[in-house]
């Protein structure tokens, strides 16, 4: 045991795979005891950008420090591409400047030679008067950018009237430490306003659970058959055999929808589905467990236990068993990740667990696609969930090869 | 050539079976859930007023159609004859268009998309493979790793990264829908150019998640093969390298194929929830959106029609194979 | 004295396993062998027999290298040609290789005739594929073959006709040297006598000018071969003709060979020899002295010191080992 131990790890492929698995299985359950919000609690705005959120309120009672950095640079560069590109186009052909003196990068020295050159007066011949007015609000703009004063804090009094309470300086700042109430989005936040990261890791430790049980149900379901159609043979193997191709070229996708759609919504839960995904899908194991028993079955140990009178379950589980072992936890690894994924195709279709109270990889997709996530830009919706799903499939899949290559040396390459 | 004649005759008898078996999978598995989609239809229109009055309508043309609340044997001979009769009611969602009519249409967006897809995928993938295993060394030491990932991301987690990559950051093609929303469909260069143009994420997204699973597959085929005793054996002959090589890929190729025909299931399953992502308007868009609707004519019959399709490719597929390994003909002449 | 046609002084060859570790399968081996002639090899498993024969034909392909020696076939040294120029030119129409398990040394989905086709055209690239399938079909009905396997697929065959076809197929070209490397013990007994027949009537025709038979019986080989040389741990450890070795052997692990009986071990490949306890020395570090000292029932303690050189006694005879001929007819006596 030891040695097969050493002899699986010393396959990187193994070790890789399970290293990331180790680290992903370490996170679902640690992240919580650090991270004891909801998962599901909806704190944030809809797909709001990964970043440290502070409240404004906060920012408005701390004492101010003024620094002496000066803001407007930055404040100018808000000016976008296309009006720097028409002042450069004024510029150049009311203002008598020549094109290489014209940087649109440098927005300052931009700004400053606007400033110089820039009349709302001058002969503007062969521009139409949108246009014309087009300049004049764009004059203003960078008018009210350069010159925009203090801002002011005002409350309400008992009047109802705005009393000014504060002056803001644009210079003045407040250390982020002072402020009490603030959030950090490591990933944003979804459609709901919920903290991505904290619902990832929720929904990977769900997914993986509805992986476990439809693998379970399925590798025995695998087990349990290609034991009984590779040893006892004759019409029982026709019949299983049958069956189980009978189910390989109909698409488990399709009995997965026909059924999750039939079970009804209300009926629909995390396990009731990880259930139906474990169903649907023993016939890979049935398969490889049967033409794995039938090789065995005229081996001399067998042959010898059937001599020796031994019952049918001792021959299976002690003849038997331990040798089609390291193909059973294989196709159980690939069942796994194959319900995972399977899963996530279902809550693709809105097929999913219904249930508001947990959440999963594919209800996560569902919810990023309902709500258009990629057309809105916003990544961190979608693709650290399509990360997780591919990362626990790749780690299982690794392990898978590292076995193989452990227990079926001719493929060592 | 009598061998050849069983095997096939074998086989189709086979596929007419599963093809039953899949029907009446397809009729019965609503009927016996808990949740019943079909007995809810028959329940609302006992219900009567309460829902528009159109509707109402529907429904109660779609039970007399198929005789729901008649016993579940004439339900199923009516079901037949129907099915049979291309009859699949009318859709509950777009009245009055009918089931097969929505179908019509969809099936050649998802047969025209999925199947150069698959195939392309899948020539691909088996020459990197091939490749992968008879150059060895470093290129395999760096491809494998990406095939492996390439393998492990779910379908439409690629349509989703090409359609974000592609489509909404670099805006190189469009984000979804099989051609310009803003055409009606005809033989014009423009429009066939449109189509070409859409046609290209979902298509690449299909092809890309197909070839990792192939190239793994076939590395490992052939890297097993090459290792064969005739293999040696061809050398001992003094045959050349370059022959040996044709036959180890021809015979890794071999199981590849029916490789190709066990999972076709799986990968059709993948490829819907893909074209789902593209709003392409193929079976899978369809299906989705009947499912939000609980349009069960629809969902019925379109689950109906991609188990038929794949059924078809399955057999298709093994008669191709029957026809080039030898090893099947000598099987039926035992 | 016939012509000599295989001709091999002090061969030295070793494999480099994936662990960069080397193995010493052959170890200072000559031999000759003479037109008309078969020559028998025997030793238990694992001793280098295969690996002689792959060595003798030049085959050095990783994992196998040559180090030294000479190979000399027909007049022509070939232990310094490239592998690729070896399998050109050499394999197959001057030296072929009828291989130990043909059960799966034909391409499942290839037909005899057009493996035949590739072997012919691999050293006579413009052949024309009438000439090819007449060669063929007067070939395999010469050696009492169907000519309808020529348009079958091996998986077709059972597993005697496979093995008569493989030796056919190998034999196509008339080699001057065949080597069977085990070519009756998957078989049955029936099968077995039909494919010792079909070598000795090739040597008959003059398809084929000289035979080596690789065997781990050496009873086996009486009847067969006409000298018969035993291998252990890669070295000779003697040589005589097949009268001398089966009725008189010297080398006590000849003698042992000969009294052994061999059983197949349950479920796996290998087989063990019961007569000799023991097992063969890890051919990774061979042993300073004598190889065999360590299971060798009349061992001494120089044994275990130096190396021991081939010695000839007799007309032709050798055998390795520090005893006399008369030490050890004595030892023998004793029983
Ligand atoms: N490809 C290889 N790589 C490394 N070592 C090898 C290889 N093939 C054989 N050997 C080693 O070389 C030695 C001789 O092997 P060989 O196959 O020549 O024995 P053999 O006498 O033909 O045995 P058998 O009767 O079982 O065929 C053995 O110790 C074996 O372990
Ligand atoms: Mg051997």
């Amino acid at each position: 045991m030891n040695n097969l131990l050493k002899q699986v790890f010393r396959s990187s492929r193994f070790t890789i795979g399970f290293v990331i698995f180790i680290i992903m299985f370490i996170t679902i359950i640690f992240y919580p005891l650090f991270v004891r919000d909801d998962p599901l609690a909806m704190i944030g705005g809809l797909f709001n950008k990964p970043g440290t959120y502070i409240s404004v309120s906060d920012v408005l009672n701390t004492d101010y420090i003024d620094l002496k950095i000066d803001t407007s640079a930055a404040k100018l560069k808000s000016i976008s591409i296309e009006d720097r590109q028409s002042m450069a186009d004024w510029l150049v052909k009311f203002g008598n400047i020549k094109k290489s003196e014209i940087n649109i990068n440098d927005i300052a020295a931009l700004v400053k030679l606007w400033n110089e050159n820039y009349s709302a007066a001058a002969a503007q011949t062969g521009l139409l008067y949108a246009e014309k007015q087009q300049y004049i609000r764009l004059n203003n703009q960078i008018n009210k950018l350069i010159n925009s004063g203090d801002q002011y804090i005002a409350t309400k009094d008992d009047n109802g009237q705005l009393v000014e309470k504060d002056p803001v300086s644009p210079r003045a700042f407040v250390n982020s430490k002072d402020i009490i109430n603030k959030k950090t989005f490591v990933l944003g936040t979804d459609n709901f306003g919920r903290d991505v990261l904290t619902e990832l890791v929720a929904a990977t430790g769900t997914s993986l659970k509805i992986g476990l049980v439809a693998g379970t149900i399925a590798t025995f379901i695998g087990l349990l058959l290609g034991l009984l159609a590779g040893y006892v043979g004759g019409t029982l193997d026709d019949f299983i055999l049958f069956i189980t191709n009978l189910f390989t070229v109909i698409p488990s996708f399709i009995l997965l929808v026909l059924i999750s759609f039939s079970v009804g919504q209300s009926a629909r839960g995390v396990m009731l589905t990880a259930s139906i995904i474990g169903l649907t899908s023993w016939p890979w194991t049935a398969r490889s467990v049967r033409s794995q028993v039938i090789s065995l079955r005229n081996r001399d140990h067998v042959n010898l236990s059937k001599l020796s009178g031994h019952s049918l379950h001792k021959i299976i589980f002690t003849d038997i068993l331990p040798y089609v072992a390291s193909y059973v936890v294989m196709a159980f690894i690939l069942q796994i990740s194959s319900g995972i994924l399977s899963e996530a195709q279902l809550s693709m279709l809105g097929l999913g667990p219904a249930t508001t109270k947990v959440s999963t990889l594919g209800l996560m997709m569902n919810w990023a696609m309902q709500y258009k996530a990629p057309i809105a830009g916003a990544w961190w919706a979608f693709l650290p969930v399509i990360l997780a799903i591919t990362l626990i499939s790749f780690s299982l899949n690794l392990m898978n090869t590292g076995l193989d290559q452990v227990f079926n040396p001719q493929l060592r390459d | 050539m009598k061998g050849y004649k069983k095997y096939y005759t074998k086989k189709i008898i086979w596929y007419v079976i599963t093809l039953v078996i899949a029907v009446i999978l397809n009729f019965l598995l609503p009927r016996l859930m808990p949740g019943d989609p079909v007995s809810a239809i028959a329940a609302r229109t006992a219900v009567g007023m309460t829902s528009q009055t159109a509707i109402q309508k529907v429904y109660e043309d779609y039970v007399k159609a198929f005789g729901i609340d008649k016993p579940i044997y004439v339900q199923f001979f009516n079901y037949i004859t129907n099915a049979l009769k291309g009859n699949f009611g009318v859709s509950f969602i777009y009245y009055p268009r009918t089931v097969s009519d929505i179908l019509a249409r969809s099936i050649w967006w998802t047969v025209c998309l999925q199947l150069p897809a698959i195939i392309v995928g899948w020539l691909l993938g088996n020459i990197l493979g091939a490749v992968a295993a008879y150059i060895k060394g470093a290129w395999d030491k760096a491809v494998l790793p990406v095939f492996l990932f390439l393998s492990n991301m779910p379908a439409f987690g690629m349509a989703i990264i090409l359609q974000f990559f592609f489509a909404v950051y670099l805006k190189w093609f469009p984000a979804s829908l099989g051609y310009g929303y803003d055409m009606i469909p005809n033989l014009s260069l423009k429009f066939i150019g449109s189509i070409i143009y859409h046609y290209q994420l979902p298509f690449w997204s299909i092809v890309l998640i197909t070839i990792g699973g192939q190239a793994i597959g076939m590395r490992s085929m052939s890297i097993y093969e090459l290792n064969a005793d005739y293999v040696k054996y061809s050398r001992f002959l003094g045959i050349k390298d370059r022959k040996i090589v044709k036959y180890v890929f021809r015979n890794a190729m071999l199981p590849q194929i029916t490789g190709l025909a066990l999972s076709l299931g799986t990968m059709v399953g993948g490829a819907l929830v893909a074209e789902m992502i593209f709003s392409y308007p193929g079976l899978g868009t369809t299906l989705l959106s009947a499912i939000t609707g609980r349009d069960y004519p629809v969902i019925s019959a379109c689950t109906l029609i991609i188990t038929i399709m794949v059924l078809i490719a399955n057999l298709i597929v093994e008669i191709l194979y029957g026809f080039i390994d030898p090893r099947i003909k000598a099987a039926q002449q035992e | 004295m016939g012509k000599i046609i295989l001709k091999v002084n002090n061969l030295n060859t070793k494999y480099i396993t994936r662990q960069r570790e080397n193995i010493f399968a052959v170890n200072d081996v000559s031999l000759e062998i003479e037109e008309g002639k078969s020559l028998g090899i025997a030793g238990e498993s694992g001793c280098g027999k295969s690996t002689l024969a792959l060595s003798l034909m030049g085959y050095y392909f990783a994992p196998l290298h040559y180090i030294s020696g000479d190979i000399i076939i027909d007049g022509k040294n070939i232990s310094g040609m490239k592998p690729d120029d070896v399998r050109k030119q050499i394999l197959g129409n001057e030296i072929a290789y009828i291989p130990q398990s043909a059960m799966n040394a034909l391409n499942p989905t290839q037909k005899i005739i057009s493996l035949i086709e590739d072997v012919i055209h691999a050293h006579n690239p413009k052949a024309a594929k009438k000439d090819i399938y007449d060669l063929a079909k007067e070939r395999f009905e010469l050696l009492g073959l169907p000519s309808e396997v020529l348009q079958k697929h091996p998986v077709e065959l059972s597993g005697g006709m496979k093995q008569r076809t493989v030796i056919a197929i190998s034999t196509i070209l008339s080699p001057k040297v065949l080597i069977a490397d085990e070519p009756s013990s998957a078989l049955d007994v029936t099968s077995q006598k039909m494919v010792i027949k079909m070598l000795k009537s090739l040597m008959q025709k003059g398809l084929i000018k000289s035979m080596i038979f690789i065997t781990h019986e050496l009873p086996l080989l009486y009847n067969v071969t006409d000298d018969i040389m035993v291998m252990y741990a890669g070295q000779i450890v003697e040589k005589g003709t097949a009268r001398e070795m089966v009725f008189d052997p010297m080398h006590p692990y000849s003698k042992g060979l000969m009294g052994s009986i061999i059983v197949p071990e349950a479920g796996s490949k290998n087989r063990k020899l019961i007569a000799i306890p023991g097992t063969p020395p890890n051919l990774k570090h061979p042993p300073e002295g004598c190889r065999f000292a360590e299971r060798c029932r009349y061992v001494k303690p120089e044994c275990k010191m130096n190396g021991v050189p081939l010695k000839k006694f007799g007309e032709g005879r050798m055998y390795r080992c520090i005893c006399s001929i008369e030490e050890l007819k004595e030892a023998y006596g004793d029983e």
